[in-house]
């Protein structure tokens, strides 16, 4: 079950591996696409009984954000129906370059290894000849070095016309690059703005999410929960001060222990803390990955007797 | 060269950047609470089957609980009892909330099996792992200082202090009339043993510092006299028997010296003097009353009341200058002081609304906390270890009492000696 013409024709070889390539990035595409509009906003709603003092400030932000986010989608969208029309163009006249190039490589490659045939046959022959007819028979030698140069000079001027297609290529190719790079040029402008606008958003929501006390929100109650098991009667009456490091899984609860940075100098303080982290488990953590990526490694502080002057 | 240069100054700029956005956040948890740890006491399994043997778990349980720092979980509904770590179902005893066990068995060892071993070990639940492993010898009919001492090492191990266990208590009790004794017990109130027999009433029984001799407030001369009295052997001398009435005796740190008040000259003025009777100084003369000498675990001070502004207040006095400072400012009155081993807590009774209740006052903060509920409690004085207090108090009947409080506040527990009355109590010193 050959299929010659698949194994000859370079060309029909080379536009269908185009053509799975350019479905796989356009497919890939507009995956990606629908990935970056659906990700971000959607874990703040469901923790904003908790802290009531906290709350009031969040809604009107949280109103604020999807006035922001209507019109994203479709400005998104445009910028990605650009980039998508300009993507194609540029990856067709980057495929269809490289199929010339291969080709041209092909025909470069032949040539030279017919050539290599040949010389090497034509070394055979004249070894056998020589041999066999030895110094007698110099005229025919000669002739046959003759042929042998001659051919030499076929094989040569095959080679400078190839290279002189080749350069023809080159310069084909070089003014397509003018092309290509302004083509670039504008689709990097689009993405610049693009990527401004979510840089520009990206804060907002940030600045939005710390402002709001998301993130204070969760330190606050990772700080009540471990509190409540604090046993500050093992700690002495002096002021003093523990720090611990910790690790958290999106459970909240604790990777490896509690790292203690700083003793207290009394072993039963120390423990009783180290007690109060691994007894406190699981900690509250956010849904959001943005904000518990924030929480995942904690330092935590502790001054069981009140505050060190 | 020049390219590169940039390129590196460019990366350190980077990696500076990205640490200072991955800087760790930080939680800090100001103060604590006043809880209790959890922990079981399982019963020991009991190899010989004796039955005291088979009590220590809950002598054991009853200290750990009387210190007010732990609390004990109820295990009636357990029905397997580990005897080591090895068959500890770690998640069983987390879902009961104890943060400890202690696990153990006993076993007879010895010539005719006389003797018991009890190897016992104190297991970590969060950390699943046992924090200390001790075997422990001794007669069958020691189970309750066995105990005691189990209970001393779990307390040291955990909450960093000698736990007082296995200390003895004092306390004078009224048997009938013209019946008095002077007891020395188990801090818990077991094994009471009278030192004193006496038809009058003894009363501010003080116990040295080094543990060997107690001194007391006796009216067997028609008038209140000091004795200093030789535990071991019994022998007592007359330490103050001076013109008027002589009380309230008070050790100096190192055994050496007592406090002690004389109406030698009108009212009530604090001496002090040698522990043979000699070399007596009077330490402040004022016009008010000094009463009640406690001294400074580091001997430079003594505490006092005095009335000298009107209410009885709690000062202090150096013991070289005779400076004094006014103490307590809280309540209407505030007597009977002593101070924590540690010197930072003052203990006292303060009476407000006609109510004297067991208070303490952190020295470096001077804030108070009221232990008791009062309305008639009395003679307050520190466990060695400082954690508890020992006091009297009125129970219905008003028949006087005596129990323990913790400092935190949180644990109340009487110490049963008997239905007679108790006129006063002390603690005496840790065992070495």
């Amino acid at each position: 079950m050959r299929l010659p013409w698949l194994e000859n024709n370079d060309n029909l070889q080379a536009n269908l591996f185009t053509l799975v390539i350019h479905l796989a990035l356009f497919i890939f595409m507009i995956f990606s696409v629908n990935w970056q509009v659906k990700t971000p906003y959607y874990a703040e709603v469901e923790l904003w009984d908790a802290i009531p003092t906290q709350i009031k400030p969040k809604p009107l932000i949280k109103r604020a954000t999807p006035k922001v986010q209507k019109p994203q989608p479709s400005i998104a969208e445009k910028i990605v129906e650009a980039k998508k029309d300009a993507d194609i163009q540029l990856k067709k006249k980057k495929a269809a370059e490289l199929k010339k190039k291969k080709a041209a490589e092909l025909k470069k490659k032949k040539a030279a290894e017919l050539k290599k045939k040949k010389a090497a046959e034509l070394k055979k022959k004249k070894a056998a000849e020589l041999k066999k007819k030895k110094a007698a028979e110099l005229k025919k030698i000669e002739q046959l070095k003759k042929k042998a140069l001659e051919e030499e000079k076929l094989a040569e001027l095959q080679k400078r016309l190839l290279e002189d297609e080749e350069v023809e290529k080159v310069q084909k190719k070089l003014l397509e690059q003018d092309d290509l790079e302004r083509l670039q040029e504008e689709l990097r402008n689009k993405d610049l703005a693009k990527e401004t606008r979510i840089a520009i958003e990206g804060t907002q929501d940030l600045v939005a999410g710390t402002n709001s006390g998301e993130l204070e929100k969760y330190k606050a109650l990772i700080q009540q929960k471990i509190y409540q098991n604090v046993n500050k009667q093992l700690c002495g009456l002096d002021p003093l001060e523990l720090i611990f490091e910790i690790v958290l899984m999106p459970t909240g609860d604790l990777i490896g222990g509690a790292k203690m940075i700083k003793s207290s100098k009394i072993e039963s303080c120390d423990q009783a803390v180290e007690r109060a982290i691994l007894q406190a488990q699981p900690l509250p953590m956010p849904q959001d990955n943005r904000l518990f990526s924030q929480l995942k490694k904690l330092k935590l502080k502790f001054q069981p007797n009140g505050p060190i002057n | 060269m020049k390219q590169s240069f940039w390129k590196f100054f460019f990366l350190i700029w980077l990696v500076c950047i990205s640490n200072a956005s991955h800087a760790l956040e930080v939680i800090e948890i100001l103060g604590g609470k006043a809880s209790q740890i959890p922990v079981a006491v399982i019963p020991f399994k009991d190899n010989n089957a004796q039955k005291s043997m088979q009590l220590m778990h809950e002598v054991i349980t009853n200290d750990l609980n009387r210190s007010g720092l732990f609390s004990s979980i109820d295990i009636s509904g357990v029905s397997d009892y580990p005897i080591d770590e090895r068959e500890v179902n770690f998640s069983n005893w987390a879902a009961l909330q104890s943060q400890f066990i202690v696990v153990g068995k006993i076993d007879a060892i010895g010539r005719s099996n006389s003797q018991m071993q009890v190897t016992w070990s104190l297991i970590d639940i969060y950390k699943e792992k046992t924090v200390l492993s001790v075997a422990i010898k001794g007669q069958p009919s020691q189970y309750r200082v066995i105990a005691h001492r189990i209970a001393d090492t779990i307390y040291e191990k955990l909450t960093g202090s000698k736990g007082v266990f296995d200390t003895n208590i004092a306390f004078v009790k009224k048997l009938g009339k013209e019946k008095y004794s002077l007891f020395i017990a188990d801090y818990d109130g077991h094994n009471p043993r009278a030192i004193v027999n006496s038809r009058y009433s003894i009363i501010s029984p003080r116990w040295s510092p080094n543990g060997k001799k107690i001194a007391y407030v006796s009216f067997e001369k028609k008038k209140p006299v000091i004795y200093v009295q030789d535990i071991e052997t019994g022998k007592r001398t007359l330490l103050a028997n001076f013109r008027g009435n002589n009380s309230a005796p008070a050790w100096s740190p190192d055994s050496k010296k007592l406090a002690i008040v004389l109406t030698y000259s009108a009212n009530s003025q604090i001496y002090t003097i040698d522990a043979d009777g000699k070399n007596i100084k009077q330490l402040m003369r004022t016009r008010s009353i000094n009463t009640e000498p406690a001294w400074s675990p580091n001997g430079k001070e003594i505490y006092f009341s005095s009335d000298r502004a009107g209410s009885a207040q709690i000062y202090k006095v150096d013991v070289d200058t005779n400076e004094v400072v006014r103490v307590t400012f809280e309540g209407n009155n505030n007597v009977s002081p002593s101070l924590s081993p540690d010197g930072k807590l003052l203990l006292f009774l303060n009476q407000d609304n006609g109510s004297y209740r067991v208070a303490i006052q952190n020295l470096l903060s001077n804030q108070m906390l009221k232990l008791t509920n009062g309305p008639d409690d009395e003679s307050p004085i520190f466990s060695p270890n400082g954690h508890m207090v020992l006091f009297t108090y009125k129970d219905y009947g008003k028949v006087s009492k005596i129990g323990t409080v913790s400092i935190n506040g949180l644990k109340m527990t009487p110490i049963d000696v008997g239905s007679e009355t108790i006129l006063e109590s002390t603690w005496g010193p840790l065992s070495d």
